[in-house]
């Protein structure tokens, strides 16, 4: 049976503990691609750089950061997933040609009428 | 975490299941029969704090912060824990008490299956909020006392601190809630330790938690106000030597040491000074079940803004955020290489950690501490305050115990 995944969108402000997160992003081999490794607080790019290199630089081929706030999330098993059925959600349509998925093979989307 | 008076004394203790696989032999009803596989979640549930201490790891302030959770969201939080199979969630903060649904979360974790504790300052915990939260299922209260009236009011930032946690501690113990004191040790109020012991005799407390200072949040600004690994390591001798003398004395106090599993190696040399070679193979039998350091393993820490770090003292780095994924899905994803190398951290530390007698025991101790001083993850810990000889020597407790 063919489903979509019902994904949620995840609030991207006020992640920081007081300073920004940053988003890091590192490949661990140069053919491999770049993979999530959490989050560093940090007042600034360049901060935020020397911190992810402290952590990931001693096996890392690349490291990239994005501020957290500028990423947007949508997630099947968020918080808000469980919070509030009826919380902005993001429910895709046919026109916009979103991925539809197994459910044995991703997370536990919920069944819809296609 | 390591207990002095049951490895010394012989105290049983509610977490000898939890910390040492030793329920078994225990005297004592055990919070899990098994050792820990999943680990103490440490929910700082507000930034806010109506003081503002000089070593807050949280650098908790005394105004809201944006991106706390809401009731609902928390419960959903509690959801996850639960879900996960997480034993424990400690209520920290900031000052959990400032949030006005703490006993309602406190209701719905023990409803859930955890068993929820409490990390507070103490100082708004009246008679009336103390029963609130023992009906609602609160199991300890962690009352911190960082030194007698005037260094600790100095340490916190407010002149009274100190009587209106004393006022907190016996509010819990006079509605029967199982309570104890905290204490972080400083070149501030290291003076006042004995003082601060005495103390919670006086009150009636029976439990009492030394605490290194570890270089997070505001801890990482007042590194120079640590004690030297010397002054750390007679502090902990005399709190050793504290321990005895009250039970010597039929006060069955319980000591706990948390923060530097050097000291897990040092109880093991006083144990054999002091009582010979089976208490030294006992000590550290016990300890090698204990596991050393726990930091990405046996405790992890949700902020208030649902960021999951290894410790709750490594605030600065987040493995994930549980507004994204549940929790127990962060903590398994060993797709992070560092959570899987401090995992396996034997295989990454470096100096005199690689070869250390004592390594299964200790595990390297704070890596935070070694981040903040040398910018190195897997160096040495610069609070390791155990010898050459101790490091390197023959150890035959160590050997026989490894074979």
């Amino acid at each position: 049976m063919v489903e979509k995944a019902r994904r949620v969108a995840v609030d991207r402000d006020a992640r920081g503990n007081p300073s920004s997160q940053w988003e890091v992003f590192v490949r661990d081999e140069k053919t491999e691609p770049l993979r999530h490794a959490g989050s560093v607080a940090a007042a600034s790019a360049t901060e935020a750089h020397e911190h992810a290199s402290r952590l990931f630089g001693w096996y890392a081929v690349d490291v990239w950061l994005c501020p957290a706030g500028e990423v947007e999330r949508h997630s099947t098993r968020g918080l808000a997933s469980t919070v509030d059925d009826s919380a902005d959600e993001t429910e895709p349509d046919a026109e916009c040609g979103e991925v539809r998925v197994y459910e044995e093979t991703e997370g536990t989307p919920e069944e819809r009428d296609s | 975490m390591i207990s002095i008076s049951k490895l010394l004394c012989d105290l049983d203790a509610e977490g000898d299941g939890l910390r040492y696989d030793a329920a078994a032999d225990s005297g004592k009803p055990q919070i899990t029969d098994e050792k820990q596989r999943r680990p103490v979640v440490v929910w700082n549930a507000t930034r806010r704090c109506n003081l503002y201490c000089s070593h807050c790891y949280a650098a908790a302030e005394t105004v809201p912060a944006a991106g706390e959770f809401s009731t609902t969201e928390a419960k959903a939080f509690l959801d996850q824990l639960a879900d996960y199979g997480a034993p424990v969630v400690l209520f920290s903060g900031g000052e959990p008490l400032v949030r006005e649904d703490l006993v309602e979360l406190v209701a719905y974790a023990a409803d859930r299956g955890l068993r929820p504790v409490l990390s507070s300052n103490g100082t708004l915990v009246t008679r009336e909020k103390a029963r609130a939260l023992r009906d609602a299922g609160l199991q300890y209260a962690g009352i911190s006392v960082d030194g007698l009236p005037e260094r600790n009011d100095r340490f916190r930032g407010k002149d009274g601190a100190f009587d209106a946690a004393v006022r907190g501690i016996e509010n819990c113990l006079e509605v029967g809630l199982k309570t104890g004191l905290r204490y972080t040790i400083t070149e501030a109020n290291a003076a006042d330790l004995e003082g601060v012991v005495d103390l919670l005799v006086d009150v009636g407390l029976d439990r009492f938690c030394f605490y290194h200072l570890d270089y997070g949040g505001r801890g990482a600004e007042i590194v120079d106000a640590d004690l030297s690994p010397r002054k750390k390591r007679d502090a902990v001798e005399r709190l050793c030597e504290l321990t005895l003398e009250y039970h010597d004395r039929g006060e069955e106090i319980e000591t706990l040491l948390v923060g530097n599993y050097a000291d897990a190696a040092f109880l093991v040399e006083y144990a054999r000074e002091r009582f010979g070679e089976e208490r030294a193979r006992v000590v550290y039998e016990h300890l090698e079940r204990n596991g050393g350091d726990p930091t990405g393993e046996r405790i992890a820490d949700v902020d208030y803004a649902g960021n999951v770090h290894p410790t709750q003292f490594w605030q600065g780095y987040s493995l994930g955020n549980v507004r994204d994924r549940p929790f127990g899905e962060i903590w398994e994803d060993e797709s992070n290489h560092l959570l899987r190398a401090l995992r396996n951290r034997e295989d990454h530390l470096t100096g005199k950690c690689a070869s250390c007698r004592y390594q299964s025991i200790c595990r390297g101790a704070s890596r935070l501490r070694a981040l903040a001083t040398t910018g190195e993850l897997f160096a040495p810990d610069p609070q390791c305050y155990l010898s050459d000889e101790e490091v390197r020597g023959e150890n035959p407790i160590v050997g026989s115990a490894a074979d």
